[in-house]
């Protein structure tokens, strides 16, 4: 392995993408389930409302976060000369990404905190 | 080649529409069911058009992500056709369904 | 060094063996080496070599950093390491961990089987193409146009760049830093005929578009060379193929009169 933060970038966006990708296809088939009526809806959305579902919801927020802000930072590496800040830009969308996860992640905490 | 377009252009519409959606439909105390759905939160038709265009860029990014990802692999790639056309399949199927799926949530007459 | 540290009189060199003949695994062996500040790690080598065991293989030629045969793995980053000092890549306990170029088939213990870096370098055709009317004295250029090929043209050749590329590390189809900074050279070159043609091949599934902005060439290159830049200049121009092809036409039919 060559490590450098390109690479761990570079896993995390993979490893973000694909995870995110099977996600997806689950959110798709989970939400499908309106196509059956308002009562299958709601019956399948109370199972993936879940606190557990909470819980791993955080994980997707991180999972979002990270993928978009670090495609933000290459969206900004194609179209702006700015190499030289290659290291400064990895760490500015980790921490972005990890703010964001945090607030969600505190909503969510509160929120199942507030109802249970 | 047009894949990598794909993807940046799809992007960047999801930074949007993604936006979008975890404004409208993700805020505490996260949850939701049919009717809050389609009451509170999808009433305008213009939001169907909304989703619909996201799944369309959702299902872009995603499977030319995956095909990406995928046949970076020097011994995958010599399946390059196969997945291609798997990946456009899939595409298709999900669009239809998710486009159904957004058309189910009707008001109640 | 400051005086409080005095410098160690011995490095342990940590050097990756493979003998084909013999091994199955690449496994490590140590060596004392004397150490002095002006130690390069290619000392260090040469001294294993000539004092201790006769059968370490490594490539080099020049020893003064522009031949490109001495790249390897460093305390896992690649360099040259002609011209490396070993002092700097000392840990606290002075040692250093010296592996072949990573990614790329090892045929004995420092040497490594670099027939893909060279066969994507030919597939770029890295030679100059020249227009029809080739000048009875010279091309005359202008200073920006030579300024604008700087990056690219000081590259030796030496493999660091390829062999540190993730994407390489996954695929060999792909063109890879060097030969795309070489085909940067050619397709920025006013004197090149041909940069349209050249441009159709880095556009196609293993040029340009398998970069994914990783970094480690331009971490790696022992010139301070920017492959990446050069890989970001050729997707621009590759999508507007078309438009430079006719622009570089124009341009060269003022090739051979001096720049205004
Ligand atoms: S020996 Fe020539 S570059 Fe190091």
């Amino acid at each position: 392995m060559y490590k450098s933060t390109g690479f761990i970038s570079f896993v995390l966006r993979r490893f973000t993408g694909v995870a995110l990708v099977l996600y997806l296809f689950m959110h798709i088939l989970v939400i499908g389930s309106a196509t059956q009526g308002a009562a299958a809806f709601d019956a399948t959305l109370k199972v993936v409302q879940g606190p557990l579902f909470k819980i791993m919801e955080i994980a997707l927020i991180a999972a979002v976060a990270y993928h978009a802000f670090d495609g933000v930072r290459l969206l900004i590496v194609h179209y702006f000369n700015v190499i030289d800040y290659r290291k400064s830009m990895f760490y500015a969308a980790f921490a972005v990404a990890a703010f964001f996860t945090a607030i969600g992640g505190v909503l969510i905490l509160q929120a199942l905190l507030y109802h249970a | 080649m047009r894949i990598f377009q794909m993807q940046r252009i799809s992007a960047i519409a999801l930074l949007v529409f993604l936006g979008i959606h975890m404004a409208v439909m993700h805020y505490p105390p996260w949850e939701i069911d049919f009717r809050t759905v389609v009451i509170e939160r999808l009433s305008s038709p213009i939001w169907k058009v909304i989703d619909i265009a996201f799944l369309f860029f959702v299902l872009m990014h995603a499977l030319t992500g995956a095909y990406v990802v995928l046949t970076d692999i020097q011994r995958v790639n010599t399946y390059k056709r196969v997945l291609a056309g798997a990946a456009i399949v899939l595409g298709i199927a999900g669009f239809i369904y998710g486009t159904a799926t957004i058309m189910a949530f009707q008001p109640p007459v | 060094m400051p005086d409080s540290h005095p410098l160690p009189t011995t490095a342990t060199v940590r050097v990756q063996r493979f003998n084909p003949d013999n091994d199955k695994k690449p496994r490590i062996q140590e060596f004392k080496v004397p150490l002095t500040a002006d130690t390069t790690i290619l000392d260090a080598l040469h001294y294993i070599k000539a004092e201790l065991d006769g059968s370490l293989t490594f490539r080099r030629s020049c020893r003064h950093a522009i031949c490109g045969s001495c790249a390897m793995n460093v305390n896992g980053r690649n360099m040259l390491v002609c011209k490396t000092p070993l002092t700097r890549e000392l840990d606290q306990q002075a040692r250093v961990t010296i592996k072949p170029l990573p990614y790329l088939p090892i045929i004995k213990d420092l040497v490594v089987d670099r027939s893909s870096f060279w066969e994507q370098y030919q597939r770029v055709k890295p030679w100059l193409i020249p227009p029809d009317n080739v000048p009875e004295k010279e091309f005359r250029v202008s200073p920006e146009e030579v300024e604008a090929l700087h990056n690219a043209e000081t590259c030796i050749m030496c493999g660091a760049c390829y062999s540190a590329c993730q994407v390489i590390a996954m695929t060999k189809e792909y063109i890879g830093p060097h030969a795309l900074l070489k085909a940067f050279l050619r397709v920025l070159d006013p004197r090149d005929a041909a940069p349209g043609e050249r441009l159709a091949d880095l556009d196609g599934g293993d040029g340009v578009y398998r970069c994914h902005t990783i970094f480690n060439c331009i971490d790696a290159c022992p010139k301070n060379l920017n492959p990446t830049q050069a890989i970001e200049t050729l997707r621009k121009l590759a999508q507007k193929r078309q438009a430079y092809e006719v622009e570089r036409a124009e341009r060269q039919k003022t090739l051979t009169q001096p720049v205004k």
